[in-house]
């Protein structure tokens, strides 16, 4: 940390304000007393935790102190030697309280900072499970298609189509995970005017296999304003939100919408499968919660969703629809135009 | 038989792209290294290079700035996702076009058909008429039907298509688009950006999910290839 002209700055205003608070009460007050205004004006320095301003602090105190109030008046004369004393004990408690100061601050952010370390780690150590545990699925199964089709070649198409599916699962899975490190290292989104409708077009694109022959309905008025976002993490958005979809409703149809208003642009993307049970729809979008034990995924996609429309300064929420079904529905600001 | 030299110091990559390429009718000459992708380049002058930007010894980019120094030929350059910037650079600098890992045979083999074409092209006239399913553009006449119903377009939104449609197949990287549309500096990314969603509502039965103006994510926008 270094010092700032805010930290001197202090140390010239208090003995200033120390003054001026002596003059008004010297009327009232013994001489020892007033260099108690001093004393408590050079420890609210000290507390600050910053050693040179305190020092200089307090020394001015004493100057001020003495020049102002010790006889004789305005000089910097001293008659009696016991006044000595009392501006050693001014230096010294102001000096101590600035040590202690110090300490202390010192022990609280050692404290924070292995507060941190443990929340990182315990972090970690969970993604690292979820990831492993996520990337042995696929592996397992492309390894075990492959021995068996080297086994026996003839073995067939749908070995292979297993491979290749599962192969893009993970290539989704690191996708995923790149872009949540990034947005967790605290990188600066991309913001740019984009068009919606082209974000979800090239996710819509990415999706192709994974969507199979599964219906997709749109519903995007053309005079869409572009509004201002990170094309790869929206993208990632709704490619999540459509893996989802395709995770948990496995034969519904999917909707994808979105409308103007006053300043935000509404997206949602709906499915007509199962829906969610009331206890899953508050968690959702907690990391590594996987709603009703469906098969799949490690809860990372709608994490990820929600931490990128935030980022976006946007809301993100998850309900069941009137019919059957649940629908994501988001905000995305329209941003300063 | 045309030859397609495969840049790329990953075994496994050169094991599946080999027994592909030449599935298709093509020969293989494999380089595991920048320094001997430029002394194949120079001694068995591939028809077509395959090159991997990520490599042991030189930077991509630079193998592709002494390749461009002397050679004409098609460069489809070859890297990850999240390395958009290196796709840009390596268009800038004479590539012709990029494939993003992971990508499919498919995909491969559409690329290096569309960059074999343009380099034969380059040398006869232009192909004056471009067709894709419904979509018909010919450039002679300035004109462009959708369904054999003709499609009124503004200049820009023309230019847009007529851009593409001369480098059909291909990717055409932004930066190239603004210089087209606007030479003397006056759009910007954002008015291609509505350009082009205007564009695509005149041409496209579904503009949201386009069949043949696609986005290329951060790099551009490729109007597919033409039928034969």
């Amino acid at each position: 940390m270094s010092l700032t002209a805010r930290d001197y700055a202090f140390s010239l205003a208090a003995p200033a304000v120390c003054t001026g608070a002596a003059f008004l009460l010297s009327p009232l007050l013994t001489l020892t007393d007033l260099a108690m205004i001093y004393l408590v004006g050079s420890m609210a320095v000290a507390l600050r935790g910053r050693r040179g301003p305190a020092l200089l602090s307090s020394l001015l105190g004493v100057l001020c102190f003495d020049y102002f109030f010790v006889p004789p008046r305005f000089t910097l004369h001293v008659d009696h030697p016991q006044y000595v004393v009392t501006f050693a004990v001014m230096c010294t408690v102001a000096l101590l309280t600035t040590h202690l100061a110090v300490r202390v601050g010192a022990q609280a952010e050692a404290a924070k900072r292995a507060e941190i370390v443990a929340e990182t780690e315990k972090l970690r150590s969970s993604l690292l499970s979820a990831v492993s545990h996520e990337l042995r699925t696929p592996l397992t199964a492309i390894i075990g298609s492959a021995s068996a089709l080297l086994r026996n070649p003839a073995a067939g198409g749908g070995l292979l189509e297993n491979i290749r599916d599962e192969a893009e699962r993970l290539a989704r899975l690191i996708h995923n995970l790149v872009e949540t490190t990034r947005l967790e290292s605290g990188a600066a989104l991309k913001k740019e005017p984009h068009s919606i409708e082209e974000i979800i077009g090239t996710a819509l694109e990415r999706c192709g296999k994974l969507l199979g022959g599964r219906k997709v309905e749109t519903d995007l008025p053309e005079n869409l304003p572009l509004v201002p976002l990170d094309p790869v993490l929206m993208e990632l958005v709704f490619i999540n939100l459509i893996e989802n979809a395709a995770r948990h409703a496995p034969a519904a149809s999917l909707e994808i919408s979105a409308r103007e208003r006053m300043d935000a642009l509404e997206v949602s993307v709906a499915d007509d499968g199962p829906g969610l049970r009331p206890e899953d729809s508050s968690r959702v979008f907690e990391k590594f919660y996987r709603a009703g034990g469906a098969p799949g995924g490690m809860g990372l996609g709608l994490a990820i969703c929600k931490a990128v429309i935030e980022a976006h300064g946007g809301e993100i929420r998850a309900e069941n629809r009137a019919g059957n079904g649940v629908a994501f529905r988001f905000t995305l600001p329209r941003g300063a135009r | 038989m045309p030859s397609v030299l495969v840049v790329d110091d990953e075994r496994a990559i050169q094991r599946f792209l080999r027994p592909a390429l030449e599935e298709h009718g093509f020969r293989v000459i494999e380089a595991s290294s920048g320094r001997m992708a430029l002394e194949l380049c120079a001694a068995k002058k591939p028809d077509i290079i395959l090159l991997d930007l990520t490599l042991p010894d030189i930077d991509g980019l630079d193998v592709l700035r002494r390749i461009r120094e002397w050679s004409s030929a098609p460069v489809i350059v070859v890297s990850a996702r999240g390395e958009e910037s290196d796709k840009i650079a390596g268009l800038d600098q004479g590539a012709d076009d990029y494939l993003t890992k992971p990508f499919s045979i498919e995909e491969l083999l559409a690329r290096v058909r569309v960059g074999l074409r343009h380099a034969e092209r380059a040398a006869k006239d232009p192909e004056p008429v471009y067709v894709h399913g419904d979509l018909k553009i010919d450039l002679g006449a300035r004109r462009v039907w959708l369904s054999k119903t003709e499609v009124r377009l503004s200049p820009l939104q023309y230019t847009l298509l007529a851009a593409l449609a001369r480098n059909a197949g291909r990717v055409v990287a932004q930066k190239q688009l603004l210089r087209e549309l606007w030479p003397d500096g006056g759009g910007g990314p954002e008015a291609l950006r509505i350009l082009v969603h205007q564009t695509r509502h005149r041409i496209e039965k579904e503009p949201v999910r386009p069949r043949h103006l696609k986005t290329e994510p951060a790099v551009g926008y490729r109007l597919e290839e033409p039928d034969v």
